[in-house]
């Protein structure tokens, strides 16, 4: 405090702005703890309730591994239970679905990038612009113009050549591959935009050719950009459930419309036990996406 | 020298900004001999870097050719081109050691590994950086990593090695040492240097001849010596180093190559004409280096002497001294003459000369030979 509020306020004054300044400090301390319980309260009683003894998530009785012994003995062939059968085929479909469409969208979204950051065309802007329209659009319309798409588009292969397609794997996996193109452009697009183009022109002078100098300079240089837009692909399908619930078809439940299918009976531990499982695992991988995305490019 | 290793035949280069054509390069020709030290100076935008690119075959010419050794370049990409460039920021590539990046144009050729190595091991011998190959280049210096775009270039023995102000990110002093290492090396390695620069000092100290360049146009290509003696333009004479103006009138021309002009204040000097001067009369401009400008008072007229000195033809001009400032190896006097033009006189402190009498705004006796001074288009 300096000297001249000490000569201008009296006493009593001071007294107030002392006490409703602890208060206001108090608050600001008090602000984040309330935050982050909200945020993460739930998370931390899912996670706790998969270590409940108890079937019941009305109270915690003890703590078990059960759980996920359970699902590690259905994995390893033992003690079938059909629920948790079930919900383990689901998990294989979502990591089905992940990785091929992971793949397919990595690709793409790598190519998008290239020609974006490197090619000069008319409409360039636009088609930049359109490519964050997946990123900005709500889930469910993009859900919605999927579904619609794909009923219109197999309505319209069935009238040419008497085939119907069904709703599938194939649906949901490019349902998949069209949100994540967009995020793996935009991944892969800042490590070009870090990247100095300068360094193709040098494997040029070299005498490398574009095919060369693309394997041998660009891609080493954006391959942690890829990495890390793959691994964000892959997370980003591993949790999608609404664009999935209206694109798949019978018999290919990913394990988030698996659960919420649960959800209108019960929630089983063995459901608590695989949901932290999941969280883990996307947290893992978008934390090792995020340290590729930060590694700067001029230091590989 | 009878072999052109880089010919540029009436080159122009166009480029599209925001919807409007920009002439980056405006009809240059140029033959640059085999084994030459060729500096492209002038100001930043002059075109100088687009040339070099035009060369590299970063870009394709509007119109005109590009022969390098006699072979047109026409249709042939940057990596079939017998050139490698040593880029102003040096593009090493991060993700290989020192090793692999000079390694790399070799591989491309199809060197095997053994060989390659061994290359890269001489070319850093040669830039003088024996023990660096298993590094990075983050981990290098900016000198150090210079040497090795240099290595990564050489290595390759092109028959023209492309310099794109290469010095530019160095500090002076390590810039100033790596000046004189350039040359030398160019000298031992005998390939054809194309040296693009905006310090004129730089391009005066290295090159055989310099190309000066502005908006597009080679302004004037000779010696180091030749473009500072007699500066063929104004543009010339007021880029590279310090040089005097005055304003007169072309009377006459010699056979002899000089020329008499008219001052303003009707004294007539005789000066030497520039080769590539339009005007045949009339309104011009005179040039001079304040260096060869002699001062003293009027008490003690100069006195010209030397095998070469008429001196009946020597320039001398009345003058009242305006300031006078000691820097160190030279004084730099600054002179009023008739028309109320200043010049800049540097005399060079040979001694305690009695000239630092000379107070300021005493009237003096300004003169220089004829040869020193070039009438240019006004």
């Amino acid at each position: 405090m300096s000297v001249s509020s000490h000569l201008l306020i009296n006493e009593g004054a001071m007294g107030r702005n002392r006490a409703v300044r602890r208060l206001g400090q108090l608050g600001l301390w008090l602000n984040p703890v309330f935050a982050y319980f909200f945020l993460w309260a739930p998370i931390l009683i899912l996670v706790l309730f998969s270590f409940n003894e108890s079937r019941s998530v009305a109270s915690f009785t003890g703590f078990t591994l059960k759980w996920y012994n359970n699902i590690l003995n259905n994995v390893m062939g033992a003690e079938r239970a059909f629920s948790t059968e079930i919900m383990l085929n689901a998990f294989r479909n979502s990591l089905f679905v992940g990785t091929i469409a992971t793949i397919i969208a990595t690709v793409l979204g790598t190519m998008i990038a290239l020609a974006m950051a490197r090619g000069k065309f008319p409409g360039k802007k636009l088609i930049d612009g359109l490519l964050f329209l997946p990123v900005v659009i709500p889930e469910i319309t993009q859900a919605i113009s999927l579904a619609i798409f794909f009923k219109v588009a197999f309505d319209w292969i069935a009238t040419i050549s008497g085939e119907r397609i069904f709703p599938g794997f194939h649906t949901i996996i490019m349902a998949h591959v069209t949100f994540n193109i967009s995020f793996v452009a935009i991944v892969v697009r800042a490590r070009l935009a870090d990247m100095d183009p300068q360094l193709e022109e040098a494997a040029n002078d070299l005498g490398a050719n574009p095919w060369q100098t693309f394997w041998r300079v660009t891609f080493p240089l954006i391959l942690p950009g890829v990495i890390s837009g793959a691994l964000l692909a892959f997370t980003l399908s591993l949790d999608d459930f609404v664009i999935t619930f209206f694109t798949s078809g019978v018999g290919t439940s990913t394990l988030p419309v698996f659960v919420y299918g649960l959800l209108k009976l019960t929630v089983t531990p063995e459901v608590n036990a695989i949901s932290t499982i999941m969280m883990v695992l996307s947290t893992l991988l978008i934390g090792i996406s995020l340290v590729l995305q930060g590694r700067s490019a001029s230091r590989v | 020298m009878t072999t052109h290793d880089v010919e540029l035949i009436d080159i122009v280069k166009d480029f599209e900004s925001g919807g409007k054509l920009v002439r980056a390069v405006d009809h240059v020709s140029v033959q640059i001999a085999d084994g030459e030290f060729f500096a492209l100076l002038g100001p930043s935008g002059c075109g100088k870097t687009t040339t070099l690119r035009l060369i590299a075959g970063f870009e394709q010419p509007t119109a005109g050719q590009v022969l390098i050794r006699g072979m047109a370049m026409e249709g042939i990409p940057a990596y079939h081109r017998p050139v490698n460039t040593v880029f102003q920021d040096y593009a090493l590539f991060p993700h290989l050691t020192v090793e692999q990046n000079i390694m790399f144009g070799l591989q491309m050729e199809g060197v095997n590994k053994k060989e390659a190595r061994k290359r890269a091991a001489e070319s850093l011998d040669m830039v003088r950086l024996p023990d660096v190959g298993a590094r990075k280049p983050h981990q290098l210096s900016g000198g150090q990593q210079q040497r090795v775009a240099l290595a990564r270039a050489l290595v390759k023995k092109p028959a023209v090695l492309l310099l794109d102000e290469p010095l530019g990110a160095l500090d002076l002093k390590l810039r100033v040492n790596m000046q004189y290492e350039l040359k030398a090396l160019q000298r031992d390695v005998g390939i054809t240097f194309i040296y693009v620069t905006h310090d004129q000092e730089e391009a005066i100290t290295m090159a055989d001849r310099i190309a000066v360049m502005n908006e597009g146009k080679m302004l004037q290509i000779g010696s180091p010596r030749e473009i500072y003696e007699h500066p063929g333009t104004h543009f010339v004479a007021d880029f590279i180093g310090e040089t005097n103006f005055i304003a007169g009138a072309l009377l006459e021309q010699d056979a002899d190559g000089f020329g008499r002009v008219r001052l303003a204040d009707n004294s007539i000097i005789k000066a030497q004409l520039s080769p590539t001067l339009n005007s045949a009369r009339g309104a011009v401009t005179v040039a001079i280096r304040p260096e060869r400008i002699g001062i003293s008072s009027i008490l003690d007229p100069p006195a010209p002497s030397g095998p070469d000195i008429d001196p009946s033809e020597f320039t001398v001009l009345d003058a009242l001294l305006v300031d006078s400032q000691y820097i160190g190896t030279d004084t730099r006097y600054t002179a009023r003459i008739g028309d109320a033009s200043e010049l800049v006189v540097r005399v060079q402190n040979t001694s305690e000369q009695d000239i630092s009498a000379i107070a300021v705004g005493q009237p003096v006796k300004i003169s220089w030979q004829p040869s020193s001074a070039t009438v240019l288009d006004h």
